[in-house]
């Protein structure tokens, strides 16, 4: 009796493990981690229309705020629960990569095919070192000016104008002209009208975000347009910091302030961010980047527009910065994880992604798509996507000791604003600290 | 028929040491596992050069000479010096005068609650309210300021106010906190003193001198020590509201420490300057404990 | 005594507690006047008390509703801030009342007893305050990680049950400012050491004990970090991490100020609310001194 029920039992545990059918397997779960809140329910749509093209297959999104964002995954990189695919930063490239932490996906492209010129020239570029890619393009974004368009016309000053403005570090060319004209003292007088007191500024004509190290929307692209670079090349080990082109540009952004009473100084402008300023009226133009321009639409209650940035001796510059999606390298299903990767870098989910204008996604097709989507909001976007160019970008500095270079050079800048010594000395200064790390 | 009378237990006498060892046991299991287990794994770390995503390597004293050298860390543990200097005397002297207003002057329950009212928001969001309040264009604060015929100040976003404006956020948070745990002092001196006191002819002031404030000794070590501690580590503040700016105004011992573990992945430097920050705060409590007498109650 | 100096001090003392009062309120109407602002509003109207317009719909939005008010910039996933009002509230419970008994244990035997060691471990205990918080996360983390209790409440209040020094420097310092006549009698008794802590020590020390509890709770419920690293699951997550995963919804742009103010209100009114309900009971116990 006791050897039939053995039997018994033992049967049924061996039907019960060989005869199980396929879809009682366990669903493989790729989690997918972002820190930009408005992409995330795109992307989910991304995720349904890909799981019903790959059953078996589970995409699990996670987003968590820019300041968290690389604690936890710091942390998940540490514990050994980090995610299969993770939307990566230019700034992060140099740590991970000496760290081991991302999946060399050269062998993945080169099997499957995949194009890497089917994006905007240069955004894959980025993610490649010594012939080795380590991420997919997935957006990029470039820097615009935001301006008031009531406050414009009030100025007398036509959309054209500012859509061709000059500038240049000794006297600010047009653009210093047009702030002159768009700032307002609180007794109705106008920055180039006798009698303007700037003491008692109720309008700024110019306001930035607070001013960091890399400058991307506060100063870089008056330097660049001059002819400044932050470092001989990519993955260098010399900083640029002391080209007196840099010295001068912050100088003159200083002075715009501190003197002529026609910008928003670094210490005012407080840690409200720019669009803040913008949106209680305080400033006519902003400098900002295309991933605000949701955020624009959601605090401003008036019509504005984009213009793209002024033209320096050298040309149009703007930063820019190309996302990237990488995958873990110690994932446990980097196959499935790498079919998502390819499907984020298609036409078709790149293509979900523009027509819901939340960014613009590497692909040129995906980019129209998303101007499409913002015009038909009424908003024209050109002046950011015109710039996405070879010729009128320049990248991120990628370089190795990235935090704190990047602190360094905040201070140094900082300071330089702050009108706390002379610039050219503390920006040498800092590029020799700076310098030394490597 | 058996007795009625019910045997007393046995009392097993426990030695007195055994007795007060019993009492401290839990205390003890989550201070060793949670306290001093990690405190000695962060001084091995303190011996390493560690970046969290790769193994340590042993470096034996390397971080500490680096760290007597590293004019940022002697610098940071001066602004947290200036910091406790600006927060303690004001929070604790506030705190205390409140203690007293309510005990001897307004004994109502509304008013005490709403003494402790800012310490039920957290550091964060008190940081964010007086970012907004602050802020230099856009700020209450400011605009009220400037209509009394005042200048408007950068505060947060001044070099030379930031980390005072730091301090004041946090002694805004916590005086209420310093007020309620210095009435609760105030409640254990007893009350006749205070009448016998009164039939002698004393004033407000000479009761307070020879009467609350001897008495409120051990709590007022109590206070000080935790305040001070507390205050050397402030951070949330500083996370949210300069992030060591502006220009490194701000940038005080833990907030470095944390850019070391967190930012600049070094987490062996980092424990090593926890390390050095641990032995300052023990030396200070240590002269604090003993100049301020903080075991005998005056009541004995 | 002088009526006329009586008077003035008194006048002062109030207006010192009036301005206090108004400054400490001040933030607090701040947020709640962000939280029924509309969102294109609060920066043109951040000097003035009263907003130009009142919504609820930021309310709506905080607690996963379908509000009036919709934000591209902002993740639309809803935060359940219903379920971690209630994790808050296991949460914040489980560690109080661990931390209230075992300290004020730990506290008395070292006011009162003597044992060899006991001035050494009492300074190391206080000693654990010194340590930066942030160096000890990592290798609480890894243990807690080991034990298999990540996203679990355990893992959640381990570390913090037991004991916190803040805890037993505090009521050690009560219990050495009471008077020791009744334990005395007590112990001539022949009570046993937990009888004279359970019946006769502890309960003079109401006042501060509720004191005491008020402040743990209120530590509880704001504490950051920790949770933050060992309980993002929805089913564990607290209030303060709920308001930072809220606040992290806009990612890259500029925090959801009206709605984060209105996730902050309703975070607050639990406490609000069971300090009405039982502060005048502990208020009454602070009046106290015992000595009936």
């Amino acid at each position: 009796m006791k050897r039939l029920r053995a039997l018994t039992l033992a049967a049924a545990a061996v039907v019960s493990t060989c005869c199980v059918p396929a879809a009682f397997a366990a669903d493989v779960e790729i989690s997918y981690w972002m820190w930009d809140g408005k992409q995330a329910p795109v992307y989910q749509q991304c995720a349904e229309k890909f799981q019903a093209t790959n059953p078996g297959i589970k995409i699990s999104i996670k987003q968590d705020g820019w300041e968290n964002y690389w604690t936890t995954l710091t942390t998940a990189f540490v514990s050994g629960n980090a995610p299969d695919v993770f939307v990566n930063h230019l700034s992060r490239f140099p740590e991970f990569l000496g760290n081991g932490v991302m999946e060399d996906l050269t062998d993945r492209i080169d099997a499957d095919k995949v194009d890497m010129k089917a994006y905007l020239p240069g955004l894959a570029e980025t993610w490649n070192k010594d012939g080795r890619q380590w991420g997919l393009p997935k957006n990029w974004d470039t820097i615009a000016f935001v301006y008031n368009k009531q406050m414009v016309a009030d100025a007398g000053i036509s959309e054209d104008t500012l859509r061709t403005l000059t500038w240049n570090p000794q006297d600010g060319g047009t653009l210093q002209k047009v702030l002159a004209k768009l700032t307002l003292d609180q007794n109705g007088k106008r920055g180039d009208e006798p009698g303007f007191d700037k003491s008692k500024v109720k309008v700024y004509g110019l306001a930035q975000n607070p001013a960091d190290g890399y400058g991307q929307s506060e100063w870089s692209h008056y330097a660049a347009s001059a002819g400044f670079q932050y470092v001989d090349k990519p993955w260098g080990s010399k900083y640029l910091y002391d080209d007196p082109i840099l010295a001068q540009t912050l100088t003159w952004l200083r002075d715009l302030a501190l003197k002529d009473g026609y910008a928003v100084s670094q210490e005012q402008a407080g840690q409200l961010q720019a669009v803040a300023l913008f949106s209680a009226g305080k400033a006519a133009i902003v400098p900002d980047g295309s991933w605000m321009i949701g955020s624009y639409r959601d605090s401003t209650s008036f019509k504005f527009g984009f213009a793209p940035v002024a033209q320096g001796p050298k040309g149009r510059r703007s930063m820019f910065n190309g996302l990237a999606d990488s995958i873990w390298s110690g994932s446990k299903h980097k196959d499935e994880a790498w079919k998502w990767v390819r499907y984020l870098g298609s036409q078709e989910c790149q293509s979900i992604v523009g027509n819901s204008g939340v960014v613009f996604p590497a692909r040129p097709e995906a980019t129209e798509l998303a101007r499409k989507a913002h015009e038909a909001k009424g908003l024209d976007v050109s002046a950011f996507i015109m710039l996405a160019k070879p010729e009128t970008t320049f990248p991120f500095p990628i370089t190795d000791h990235g935090e704190e270079i990047a602190n360094i050079l905040k201070t140094a800048v900082n300071k330089v604003l702050l009108n706390q010594g002379d610039p050219a000395s503390l920006l040498k200064d800092a590029n020799s600290a700076v310098n030394a790390l490597f | 028929m058996t007795t009625t009378m019910i045997p007393r237990r046995a009392k097993v006498r426990l030695p007195d040491w055994a007795v007060g060892y019993l009492f401290i046991l839990p205390a003890l299991v989550g201070f060793v596992l949670f306290y001093l287990v990690p405190t000695v794994r962060a001084l091995e770390v303190s011996l390493t050069d560690w970046n969290l995503l790769r193994a340590p390597k042993f470096v034996a004293l390397a971080n500490y000479d680096k760290l007597l050298a590293d004019p940022t860390f002697w610098n940071s543990m001066w602004l947290s010096l200036c910091y406790v200097a600006y927060n303690i005397p004001v929070q604790t002297a506030l705190g205390l005068l409140l203690a007293v207003l309510s005990d001897r002057l307004a004994r109502n329950v509304s008013i005490r609650a709403l003494i402790i009212a800012p310490y039920l928001i957290s550091n964060v969001v008190a940081a964010l309210l007086w970012l907004l309040m602050l802020d230099p264009l856009l700020g209450l604060t400011n605009d009220w300021l400037q209509a009394l015929g005042l200048s408007r100040h950068g505060f947060l976003s001044s070099p030379g106010e930031a980390l005072i404006s730091v301090a004041g956020i946090s002694t805004w948070r916590h005086t209420g906190l310093t007020a309620l745990l210095f009435y609760a002092g105030l409640q254990s001196i007893p009350r006749d003193l205070y009448e016998a006191a009164r039939l002698e002819g004393c004033s407000e002031f000479s009761m307070f001198r020879h009467i609350t404030f001897p008495l409120l000794r051990p709590v007022t070590t109590f206070v000080i020590v935790t305040s001070i501690i507390g205050s050397f580590q402030v951070f949330d503040v500083i996370a949210v509201g300069t992030h060591g700016g502006p220009a490194e105004s701000t940038r005080v011992v833990l907030w470095y420490i944390y850019e070391l573990a967190f930012k600049f992945n070094k987490m062996g430097y980092a424990s090593a300057a926890s390390m050095v920050l641990f032995t300052v705060l023990i030396l200070v409590t240590l002269v604090q404990m003993r100049v301020l007498r903080a075991d005998h109650s005056d009541l004995d | 005594m002088m009526p006329g100096n009586l008077k003035a001090g008194a006048i002062l003392g109030y207006a010192v507690l009036a301005l206090f009062i108004f400054v400490s309120l001040l933030p607090l109407w701040v947020a709640l006047k962000t939280a029924i602002s509309y969102p294109q509003d609060i920066f043109q109207s951040t000097t003035r008390l009263l907003p130009p317009r009142a919504t609820l719909g930021n309310f709506q939005r905080a607690a996963g509703l379908t509000s009036d008010i919709v934000l591209t910039s902002v993740n639309a996933s809803p935060i359940n801030f219903v379920l971690a009002l209630r994790n808050s509230l296991i949460y914040t419970s489980l560690v109080v009342t661990g931390q209230l008994f075992f300290s004020s244990m730990a506290a008395y035997a070292f006011a009162r007893m003597r044992f060899p060691g006991k001035d050494f471990l009492f300074y190391a205990i206080l000693a654990s305050t010194m340590i930066p918080a942030i160096v000890l996360f990592i290798p609480n983390f890894i243990l807690i990680k080991e034990l298999g209790w990540l996203n679990t409440f355990q893992g959640m209040v381990a570390p913090s049950f037991f004991m916190t020094p803040f805890a037993v420097f505090f009521m050690r310092q009560f219990f050495i400012s009471s008077p020791r006549e009744l334990e005395e009698a007590a112990r001539l008794e022949g009570c046993s050491p937990f009888q004279i802590f359970w019946k006769i020590a502890l309960p003079l020390q109401r006042g501060p004990l509720a004191t005491l509890a008020i402040l743990l709770s209120i530590n509880a419920w704001n504490e950051f970090f920790w949770p933050f690293l060992t309980g993002r699951d929805e089913s564990v997550r607290v209030i303060a991490v709920a308001l930072s995963d809220f606040l992290s919804q806009t990612g890259a742009g500029t925090p959801d100020w009206s709605g984060l103010m209105a996730a902050v209100i309703m975070s607050i009114i639990p406490i609000v609310i069971v300090l009405a309900v039982f502060g005048r009971q502990i208020v009454e116990s602070l009046q106290t001194t015992g000595m009936k």
